[in-house]
C-alpha cells in the first residue's frame, strides 16, 4: 500500500450524515484487514453529527496502529463544503471531492485536488444518485493504490443489497482517469 | 480460517500476551470496542447482562440482547442502572457470570450495588465507557473523569477495587476475559474503565473460533459450605457463594460474620475489612498489567491510559525522533495503583482526559519527586501527537510543558 | 420457640431484634404457616428482604438461603437471581419504604415483567427504624416525627400501583387477620408470577406513640382492626377504611418472567439450528452470530 510515511496510511472521509461516510470507511477498513493489515477507524457521532458533518478517520498499517487520529491524511475524501473547510488542513496528500456537492476549493494546491463527478455519473448511469458513494470508493481505490479485487469482495461483504449496481459503480469509479 | 500472527509489542505485561500466541484459529473482523467487550464477555462465560442503554455503552446492550439468547443467557433491560447492577449481583449469586455496562451518569447510580457486591464478594464485571462531564457533558466525546470514582466505587470505605482499562479494540476483547477471571479469583466486581473512543472506534479484531476451547477462562465454581465469608483471611481463589442450593448462605448490606449474619462489633468490622482489602493488596503481583517503552534511558516519561495512551505513545516516538530521551508508561491496571511503574527518578508528563487532574495525583504520590511530575490535561478530544511531542520536548529542554491551546497544566 | 419456628427458622437468630410488641414476628409466623401448609421445603424457598425494620428484623431468620439487599433493591436482586435459579420460590419480605418509596420503580417493573416472586409488604405506616417519619403509606393527617403538623402529602395504595403495573395476584390484609393472611399468602405463593400482599402491622414505639398516642400493643392492634371495619367500638365511623382481602387474582394467567426469557432462548436457538441445517444444505449462509454490520 502506497503511503506517505512508508508504513502508515491515513485516510479521512467526511461529509453530511446519510452520504455513506462511515460505510465507505467500513468497506475500506475491511478490505485492508482482509489483506492482513491492521486498521483503526474513528467515527464521529453525537454532537458532531448534529453539527453538520460525519467523519471517519482511518489508519491502515502493516503493524499495530498506535495513534488512531488522522493528523496528516494521505487521502481526504470530502463530501461537503463544511467538512472540506474544517479538515482541509489535516490533509497532506490528495483531496478527492465531488464538484456537484461543492466547488469552492482552495486554489493554492490544484495538483492535490481531484474532482470526481460521482453524483453526476451516478445520475447518468443509474438514473439516481444512490451509487455516487460507490463510484467515489472506486476512484479512491485507484488513487490510494488499493487492491481492486479485495475492495470488490469487501464491499459485497459489507453491503447487503444491490450487489450488481454496486459492483458496476465501483468499477466505473475505478476506471475513471 | 484465517491464521493470525500477532506481533507482541515489547513491554506489554498482561496475560493476553500469552493468550494471543496460543489462539491462532479464528477470524479477523473490523469491529467496534463495544463489540469486543461483548464478545469478550460471552467468551468468558458471561450469561447475564442487566443494564440501561447509555451512550457510548449502548451498543454493548444491543449486542448482548442479540448474543445472550444464542448462548442460553439472559439480557435484562433494567429500569435503571442501579437495578442493572443489583440484578447482575443476583444473577451472580445464583451461579451465572454477569456483566453490566454504562457511562458516567449511570455509573454514579451504581454505588450502593458496588458496595453490596464488594462486601458480599460477588464476582461480576462492570464496564464504564467514560465520556466528558460533569453529568451528561458532551455525550459523544471521550473523558477520563471516573479514575477515582472507580477506585472509591462505594461509600463507607474499607475496601479495595480492581479496575482495568484497555486501549485498543483487540485489547478490550482479551481484557474483558481477564476481568471475568479476576472477578472469579478475587470474588469481587471488576471494573473495566474504558472511554468513548475505545468503545466506539472500529479496529481490526481477532476473534477465536471456539470459545469453549479457551482453557484460560476460569469457570464458575461454587462454595457450598461454611465459611461463606473468610473474614480475616486474604486467601485468593475462594469460590463464590451460591444462593439456591439450600446452603443457608446469608447475604446482606451489613458488616457480617463468616456465616453472613449481621453484626455490630469492632472485631467483626476489622476482620471483614482485612478480608476485603488484603485479598487484593496481598496479591497485587497477580494484578499488574501495563505497557512500557523506553524506560531504560528515559529522562521524561509520558503516562497515559485508555484511548489517549495511543496518541501519547506515538507522541513519545515522535519526541524520540526529535532527540528527546522520552519514555512511555501505560497502566492497564489502574487500581490497585501500580506504584512500581514510577520508581524511576526522572520527569513525568501525565496526559489524561480531564482538567482536574486525577491520574497525575497518583503519579505524584508514587514518583520519587512530585515536583518533577507534570500535567497535560485535555477534555473532549484525544491529545494529538503534536501536543504530546511538544509537551515532552518542553519538559525535557526547559522543565515545563509549553502553553498549548486547551491543555491544562496546573494541579492543585 | 414455637414448632413452626423450630422447623424453619434459625435458633441463633431468633427471637428477632424487633422492639417489644412489634408485629413482625407474628406475621413471620403466619408466613411459616403458609409455607408449611403448602409443604414447601426449606431449601426451595429463598428469603429476600431489604432495609429498615422489616429488613433488619427478618434478615437471616429463615433457615434456608437469605439475602438482605440494599434499601429498596430486593426485587432488582431477585430479578437476576430468578433467571439463574428459576425453580425456587421467592419470598420477598420488605417494608413500606422498600416497596412503596425507595424501591417502587423495581416493584413496578417486577410486576410488569410478572417476575415469579411473592412480595410481602409489611407496612408499619412510616419509617420506624429511623425514629418514625412518614412514608407514602402513612394515613392523611397523622402526626409522625417528620409530619409534626399531620401527614400533608397525599399517599398512595401500593396495591393499586402493582395492579396497574401488571401484578397477577394482589391482596391486602392486616396484622389483625391471622387466618385470612395465611390463606392469602398461600394463594400468593401458588401463583407462578408476581404476587403482592400488603400487610399493615402496628409499630408501638413510633407510629403508635406519635400518631396514635399509645405504646400499647393491643390498643394499636385495635386501631388497625377498627380501620379494617370502618367502625369504632362506639359505632361511629372511622376517619378512613382499609378494604382488605384479595384485590386482584389472575394467578397463572400469563407467563412468568424467567419462563418468557427461557422460551425466547429456545426459539432463538431453534432458529439458529434450523439455519445451520439449511446452511449445511446449501453451504452459503454466513450468519453465525458474529456478522458484520
Amino acid at each position: 500500500m502506497a503511503t506517505a510515511t512508508g508504513t502508515r496510511t491515513e485516510i479521512l472521509i467526511s461529509g453530511f450524515g446519510g452520504q455513506g461516510v462511515v460505510r465507505m470507511g467500513q468497506i475500506l477498513g475491511l478490505c485492508a484487514i482482509n489483506q492482513g493489515h491492521r486498521v483503526t477507524m474513528l467515527k464521529s457521532h453525537g454532537t458532531e453529527t448534529r453539527g453538520g458533518y460525519v467523519r471517519a478517520q482511518l489508519v491502515i498499517s502493516p503493524e499495530y496502529v498506535d495513534s488512531p487520529v488522522v493528523e496528516h491524511a494521505d487521502v481526504f475524501v470530502a463530501f461537503s463544503q463544511p467538512a472540506y473547510k474544517k479538515f482541509y488542513d489535516l490533509c497532506d496528500g490528495t483531496v478527492m471531492y465531488d464538484p456537484e456537492l461543492f466547488e469552492n476549493v482552495v486554489d493554492d494546491a490544484p495538483e492535490r485536488h481531484l474532482a470526481v463527478p460521482a453524483t453526476k455519473l451516478s445520475k447518468e448511469k443509474f438514473s439516481n444518485q444512490l451509487f455516487a458513494n460507490r463510484i467515489m470508493l472506486g476512484a479512491l481505490t485507484r488513487v490510494a493504490s488499493l487492491d481492486y479485487e479485495a475492495m470488490r469482495k469487501a464491499m459485497l461483504e459489507v453491503i447487503p443489497r444491490f450487489h450488481e449496481q454496486n459492483l458496476a459503480a465501483l468499477d466505473f469509479g475505478y476506471r475513471l482517469s | 480460517m484465517a491464521t493470525l500472527t500477532v506481533s507482541t509489542r515489547v513491554g506489554l505485561v498482561a496475560p493476553w500476551v500469552e493468550w494471543e500466541k496460543r489462539c491462532t484459529d479464528g477470524r479477523r473482523l473490523l469491529e467496534a470496542g463495544t463489540y469486543a467487550l461483548t464478545e469478550g464477555a460471552i467468551a468468558a462465560g458471561c450469561r447475564v447482562f442487566a443494564g440501561y442503554p447509555i451512550t457510548p455503552a449502548t451498543d454493548i446492550a444491543e449486542y448482548m440482547s442479540k448474543r445472550l439468547p444464542q448462548v442460553g443467557g439472559y439480557y435484562v433491560q433494567s429500569e435503571d442502572e442501579l437495578a442493572g447492577m443489583h440484578a447482575c449481583a443476583g444473577a451472580s449469586l445464583g451461579g451465572l457470570k454477569a456483566m453490566t455496562a454504562t457511562s458516567g451518569p449511570g455509573y454514579t447510580l451504581m454505588h450502593d450495588a458496588y458496595g453490596w457486591s464488594i462486601t458480599n464478594e460477588i464476582p461480576m464485571v462492570v464496564v464504564d465507557a467514560m465520556r466528558v462531564g460533569p453529568i451528561s457533558g458532551i455525550t459523544g466525546a471521550p473523558g477520563q473523569g471516573e479514575f477515582y470514582i472507580a477506585r472509591y466505587a462505594s461509600h463507607g470505605g474499607n475496601f479495595e477495587t480492581i479496575v482495568l482499562s484497555p486501549s485498543s479494540v483487540q485489547e478490550a476483547f482479551w481484557l474483558t476475559i481477564d476481568a471475568f477471571n479476576l472477578a472469579e479469583r478475587f470474588r469481587t466486581p471488576v471494573t473495566i474503565l474504558t472511554d468513548q473512543v475505545i468503545s466506539d472506534m472500529w479496529e481490526d479484531l481477532f476473534i477465536p473460533a471456539d470459545y469453549d476451547a479457551l482453557d484460560f477462562v476460569i469457570p464458575r465454581k461454587h462454595n457450598l459450605m461454611m465459611p461463606f465469608y473468610p473474614v480475616g483471611s486474604a486467601d485468593l481463589d475462594v469460590p463464590p457463594n451460591l444462593i439456591g442450593r439450600g446452603t443457608g448462605v446469608c447475604v446482606s448490606a451489613y458488616t457480617h460474620t463468616e456465616e453472613g449474619y449481621d453484626i455490630e462489633d469492632m472485631a467483626a468490622q476489622w476482620a471483614q475489612t482485612y478480608r476485603l482489602i488484603n485479598k487484593i493488596r496481598h496479591h497485587t503481583d497477580q494484578l499488574a498489567r501495563y505497557e512500557t517503552l523506553g524506560l531504560e534511558d528515559a529522562e521524561v516519561v509520558a503516562v497515559a491510559y485508555g484511548a489517549n495512551a495511543r496518541t501519547v505513545k506515538t507522541g513519545v516516538l515522535e519526541a524520540r525522533r526529535r532527540g528527546v530521551k522520552a519514555g512511555f508508561v501505560r497502566p492497564i491496571t489502574l487500581w490497585p495503583f501500580l506504584d512500581e511503574l514510577y520508581e524511576r527518578d526522572c520527569r513525568y508528563v501525565v496526559c489524561e482526559l480531564n482538567y482536574d487532574g486525577q491520574l497525575v495525583r497518583e503519579v505524584m504520590r508514587a514518583a520519587p519527586d512530585k515536583k518533577k511530575v507534570h500535567f497535560m490535561g485535555k477534555s473532549a478530544e484525544l491529545h494529538t501527537v503534536a501536543e504530546v511531542a511538544a509537551g515532552l520536548e518542553g519538559v525535557a529542554r526547559s522543565n515545563r510543558v509549553p502553553e498549548l491551546p486547551y491543555i491544562w497544566t496546573e494541579v492543585r | 420457640m414455637n414448632k413452626l419456628a423450630a422447623k424453619y427458622l434459625r435458633p441463633s437468630q431468633i427471637p428477632t431484634k424487633a422492639c417489644h410488641g412489634c408485629g413482625l414476628g407474628m406475621i413471620e409466623n403466619w408466613l411459616l404457616q403458609a409455607i408449611d401448609e403448602l409443604g414447601f421445603k426449606q431449601e426451595n424457598v429463598i428469603f429476600g428482604t431489604g432495609i429498615g425494620c422489616v429488613g433488619r428484623q427478618t434478615f437471616a431468620t429463615w433457615g434456608g438461603d437469605n439475602f438482605g439487599a440494599t434499601h429498596g433493591r430486593a426485587l432488582a436482586v431477585a430479578t437476576g437471581l430468578k433467571l439463574a435459579q428459576p425453580d425456587k420460590k421467592y419470598l420477598i419480605v420488605v417494608g413500606d419504604g422498600d416497596a412503596a418509596s425507595i424501591g417502587t420503580s423495581h416493584l413496578i417493573h417486577a410486576a410488569r415483567r410478572n417476575l415469579g416472586v411473592t412480595v410481602i409488604c409489611e407496612d408499619n405506616m412510616g419509617y420506624e427504624s429511623t425514629g418514625g417519619q412518614f412514608s407514602p403509606t402513612t394515613p392523611a393527617n397523622y402526626v409522625t416525627n417528620s409530619s409534626p403538623y399531620g401527614m400533608a402529602e397525599p399517599g398512595f395504595d401500593p396495591c393499586d400501583v402493582v395492579k396497574a403495573a401488571g401484578a397477577t395476584f394482589v391482596a391486602e390484609t392486616t396484622a389483625t387477620q391471622w387466618h385470612q393472611t395465611v390463606k392469602i399468602v398461600k394463594k400468593a405463593l401458588q401463583n407462578d408470577g408476581f404476587s403482592f400482599v400488603h400487610v399493615r402491622f402496628p409499630c408501638n414505639e413510633n407510629f403508635g406513640a406519635y400518631a396514635l398516642g399509645t405504646r400499647d400493643t393491643l390498643k394499636n392492634l385495635e386501631w388497625i382492626y377498627e380501620h379494617t371495619q370502618g367502625r369504632k367500638p362506639d359505632g361511629s365511623e372511622t376517619d378512613f377504611t382499609w378494604e382488605t382481602g384479595i384485590k386482584h387474582d389472575v394467578s397463572n394467567s400469563r407467563p412468568e418472567f424467567s419462563k418468557i426469557m427461557r422460551d425466547m432462548n429456545a426459539r432463538v436457538q431453534a432458529d439458529m439450528a434450523a439455519k445451520a441445517a439449511a446452511a449445511a444444505g446449501d453451504d452459503k449462509t454466513r450468519d453465525d452470530g458474529h456478522g458484520t454490520h
